[in-house]
């Protein structure tokens, strides 16, 4: 490893050279490679994550350009994900870095996780959010859940069976809705900042700040405090059965 | 009763407060503190369905009965872009 790569960073006391070191040896999958995921997958490899994968079957559309990090006018109709790829080996060779141009299904999940320490949220939707979720509760692979919606954002690392799972917090939230979801540009650079920083608390065994919640035109922040829920039918007591789709 | 809500994100704003007071009847649940909000703060009435509510720390379904004391919080939807 590069000492001079990371020598500001190791200066700072909440990681140091151990926790750069440490940092080094993790894997992390980063599923959806739009707003939030292509700011996470840089910022992950820049400060010097061991490996990463990052999942997404799309392409390059002229309406990401205003909120993704890294994308230009050139990339448009190429796969994101192999986009990343070339883009952030370009930044850090010592990284092993792998874009992977597929959809994320209930299916396939577990073969694409299984090798992961930690998994990132970079996708847009509701739905595949709760089949993380539940294949991190069942692995106990922890997952940061982030998303954006206008001007605000939220941010929960989730530590499988001690901190609250986002079935958890979930209980009054319908499916997802349909239609483009309104999004300021400069929002998911700092939400995703936010999820990269709790993302490496986790790997480095740190403690998480809980539910954050920031809104960036107010520049307002908040974080909650919460509990798991004895009762949640994901990390609660009960066995797990995904490949049925429901609880056993 | 008389019950303290606890506000998080843009409720704040629109309240300009970061707790709030409210009148509910005994035996009420967590749904009538959110109708009884909405009431006072239309603003908030496109989250009525989803918004996120926790007592005593925990996650609850807008069906969880309230006893005076009891620490609620109110939260804007979990939200789903990315
Ligand atoms: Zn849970």
């Amino acid at each position: 490893m590069s000492i001079d790569r990371y020598r500001r960073q190791t200066l700072v006391k909440e990681l140091g050279q151990k926790g750069q070191e440490l940092l080094a040896t993790k894997h992390a999958i980063v599923i959806g490679g739009g707003g939030l995921g292509s700011h996470s997958a840089n910022l992950l490899v820049r400060m010097g994550i061991g490996g990463i994968d990052i999942v997404d079957n799309d392409t390059v559309d002229i309406t990401n350009l205003h909120r993704t990090s890294l994308f230009t006018q050139e990339d448009l109709g190429k796969s994101k994900a192999f986009v990343l790829q070339e883009k952030l080996r370009a930044i850090n060779t010592e990284v092993r870095i792998r874009g992977i141009n597929q959809k994320v299904t209930k299916e396939n999940i577990e073969s694409l996780v299984k090798n992961a320490d930690v998994i990132v949220d970079g996708t847009d939707s509701m739905s595949l959010r709760f089949i993380i979720n539940e294949v991190s509760i069942k692995y106990n692979i922890p997952w940061v859940y982030a998303g954006v919606y206008e001007t605000v954002g939220m941010v929960m690392g989730i530590l499988p069976k001690k901190t609250p799972c986002l079935q958890c917090i979930s209980q009054n939230i319908p499916e997802s809705t349909s239609g483009e979801t309104p999004v300021l540009g400069s929002l998911p650079a700092i939400i995703a900042s936010i999820q990269c920083t709790e993302t490496i608390k986790l790997l480095l065994g740190k403690p998480l700040a809980g539910l954050l919640i920031y809104d960036v035109w107010k520049q307002c922040f908040d974080t909650m405090d919460i509990k798991r829920n004895p009762h949640c039918p994901i990390c609660g007591i009960k066995k797990h059965s995904l490949a049925r789709g429901r609880i056993i | 009763m008389k019950i303290t809500v606890r506000l998080f994100g843009r409720y704040k704003d629109i309240t300009n407060k970061d707790t709030i007071q409210l009148n509910i009847g005994e035996g009420n649940t967590l749904g009538d503190v959110i109708d009884c909000f909405v009431k006072q703060y239309p603003a908030t009435e496109k989250d009525k369905s989803r918004m996120m509510m926790s007592k005593n720390k925990l996650y609850a379904s807008f069906d969880t009965t309230i006893i005076e004391g009891d620490e609620i919080t109110l939260s804007p939807p979990v939200v789903s872009g990315g």
